[in-house]
């Protein structure tokens, strides 16, 4: 089979709260999976089971056709790179210092870095971009940057299964859809990709499959567009059918009056707010 | 560069060190007397019964705190750890107390009450932090930092305690009070190489940790992303940064500021890299103590000050110069 990732009836709580009951999903090799849900659902933690940083409490969690607790936590690292939502340095590390944390997991106790190793880290740093980069410090970077270079420690790992929390977050629009295509390149490239993010017409635009999730109900799995239908929307996202079917509309009204807003345009072009219930009169500006 | 200047500075200040003191050599002297010491005279007597035991413990010193200090910073990802945060301090000061008021004679192996009680006291120390911020075996860093705090505290109580109960006139008083200060002592021969042997080796062995350090300064769950064994990682550090700092304790007493001062300096220099940083700071903190030590004991001539309040007076205000100028660049 061409399975690289497997959850197998998962639960999950910490101490008294459940987060996952009898969780099933699977993930094919060179996908790229969205990952959605509301605050608070266990997006966060499901990336964290999936790169074997928690055990599930019962159920299993399946890598490459064996199960996660078989491997060596070593291994893991050579296969399935985290890409965490934030990433505070508390010293000044430059950029090309902070992408060679990559290699770790092909280090041994004692070596340092290997030719293979450095060029490894030019090569992760080249295809997200940040080569130019290099000598910057890292906590002096922008948003988008910093999204790059840690992408680039992930590539760094030459993982087969790469893990993102919330990529998307913090950017603009426009830094958003570079960070998707890049993704997709990455897809292309053999990388499976599960990407937990937020905008929902960002997941329907770039991923081919994902995972719902839903508050004390069981999560859907399927393509983007069966999990985008406002059924599910509305029981995940807890809002009623009227307000979601605002936020779907396109503002075609409200365009004469004020200024498009950047972001509306963008994703009008990329027909998510066309919305089946046009009510562009209503749209609501926060 | 990251070693090899700090290796030549250390060269430089312990040939100058041992040169200085009451009866002043020159260099020629000195040099003659280390490549030809059965033939050296009164100048080989003074240098290998007085000044070069207490050179190289000043050197050792230095190197264990400053070492200690990057692997601390790391450790708590924190520039601002210094080796006493453990409340290593707080147990060597009741050590000393305890060697200088209540078995002032003991000794064992040739090493000194002093040295031995300070030596176990910031082990004990540790170890009892360890414990407390571990229950039910979770490893919590700000646990440790918390239970070092308070540990340290008690234990500074029960050093105050002993010393009131002393007469003024005590002059053990007056010794611990130097100690307590930070003041190099002169160590035998055999207690300079078994400690430098096992500072050597503490070293080295941490090297391959100090890589582990830069993962772990992404985040703990970045670390173990990264296949690190955070917990392991984090136990090993705390172990080898007790057994350096205990060792510099018995051999200098409390001498603030190296083990802070000199990875910061060393990190505007090289960068934050733990790898590189651990070789270098403790080559440096060898040499800063060398120097600092020489002033205090040449400077105010009969009279020696101890060396921690002049790495305090001078260490203090260089390293608010070295924060003002961090943030500039910030």
């Amino acid at each position: 089979m061409s399975g690289i990732l497997e959850f197998r009836n998962v639960d999950f709580a910490y101490s008294e709260r459940r987060i996952f009951e009898r969780l099933s999903f699977a993930v094919d090799r060179g996908e790229m999976m969205a990952l959605m849900g509301p605050n608070g659902a266990g997006k966060t933690t499901l990336l964290r089971l999936a790169a074997a940083l928690l055990n599930p409490s019962a159920g299993e969690i399946v890598l490459e056709g064996r199960a996660a607790g078989e491997w060596k936590r070593q291994q893991i690292a050579r296969r399935v790179a985290l890409v965490p939502q934030e990433l505070e340095i508390p010293f000044a590390f430059r950029v090309e210092e902070i992408v060679a944390q990559g290699r770790l997991p092909h280090l041994g106790f004692f070596g340092g870095l290997a030719r293979n190793d450095v060029d490894a880290i030019e090569r992760a740093m080249e295809s997200v971009g940040v080569l130019q980069l290099r000598h910057r410090i890292f906590a002096e970077l922008s948003g988008g940057e910093r999204q790059r270079v840690k992408i680039a420690i992930g590539l760094a790992q030459q993982p087969e299964l790469m893990l993102l929390d919330e990529p998307t977050q913090h950017l603009d629009i426009g830094r958003q859809i570079e960070l998707m295509v890049l993704l997709r390149r990455l897809a292309a490239s053999g990388i499976t990709i599960v990407a937990a993010i937020h905008d929902l017409a960002l997941a329907r635009e770039h991923c081919s499959s994902g995972v719902l999730l839903i508050p004390n109900a069981p999560a859907i799995a399927g393509s983007v567009e069966e999990l985008l239908r406002p059924e599910s929307l509305e029981r995940a996202f807890g809002v009623n059918r009227v307000d979601l079917d605002r936020y779907l509309a396109a503002p075609e009204v409200q365009e004469e009056i004020a200024p498009p807003r950047k972001d509306s345009h963008e994703l009008r072009r990329r027909g998510f707010l066309r919305g089946r219930h046009n009510r562009g009169a209503h749209w609501n500006h926060e | 560069m990251a070693v090899g200047l700090p290796a030549l500075a250390l060269v430089a200040a312990t040939v100058a060190s041992a040169a200085m003191g009451a009866v002043k050599l020159s260099l020629g002297e000195v040099l003659q007397a280390l490549m030809h010491p059965a033939s050296a005279g009164d100048a080989g007597v003074i240098l290998y019964t007085l000044r070069l035991p207490r050179v190289l413990a000043a050197g050792l010193a230095g190197a264990g705190l400053a070492a200690t200090g990057v692997l601390f910073q790391g450790l708590f990802r924190n520039p601002l750890a210094d080796p006493f945060v453990l409340g290593a301090s707080g147990g060597a000061a009741l050590g000393g107390a305890v060697a200088v008021f209540l078995v002032p004679s003991f000794s064992f192996a040739g090493v000194g009450a002093i040295e031995l009680l300070a030596f176990v006291g910031s082990l004990m120390a540790m170890a009892i932090v360890w414990a407390l911020a571990r229950p039910g075996g979770q490893f919590a860093m700000a646990d440790m930092l918390l239970a070092g705090f308070a540990i340290g505290t008690i234990l500074n109580a029960g050093t105050a305690a002993l010393e009131l109960r002393q007469e003024v006139t005590n002059p053990a008083v007056r010794i611990l009070a130097a100690w307590l200060h930070g003041e190099v002592t002169v160590p035998s021969w055999p207690q300079l190489a078994l400690v430098a042997a096992v500072e050597l080796a503490v070293i080295v062995l941490a090297l391959p940790l100090a890589r582990r350090l830069n993962a772990l300064a992404l985040s703990e769950e970045y670390a173990a992303q990264l296949g690190v064994r955070v917990e392991r990682l984090q136990i090993l550090v705390v172990v080898a940064g007790s057994v350096l700092t205990a060792l510099a304790v018995s051999l200098g007493g409390l001498i603030g500021f190296v083990g802070l001062l000199v990875p910061h300096f060393l990190r505007l220099i090289l960068g934050p890299d733990h790898f590189r940083l651990l070789p270098a700071a403790a080559l440096s903190g060898a040499a800063f103590l060398i120097v600092a030590d020489t002033i205090a004991r040449t400077a105010f001539a009969p009279t020696e000050i101890p060396v921690g309040m002049l790495t305090a007076f001078l260490g203090g205000p260089a390293f608010l110069y070295l924060l003002s100028r961090s943030k500039r660049r910030a």
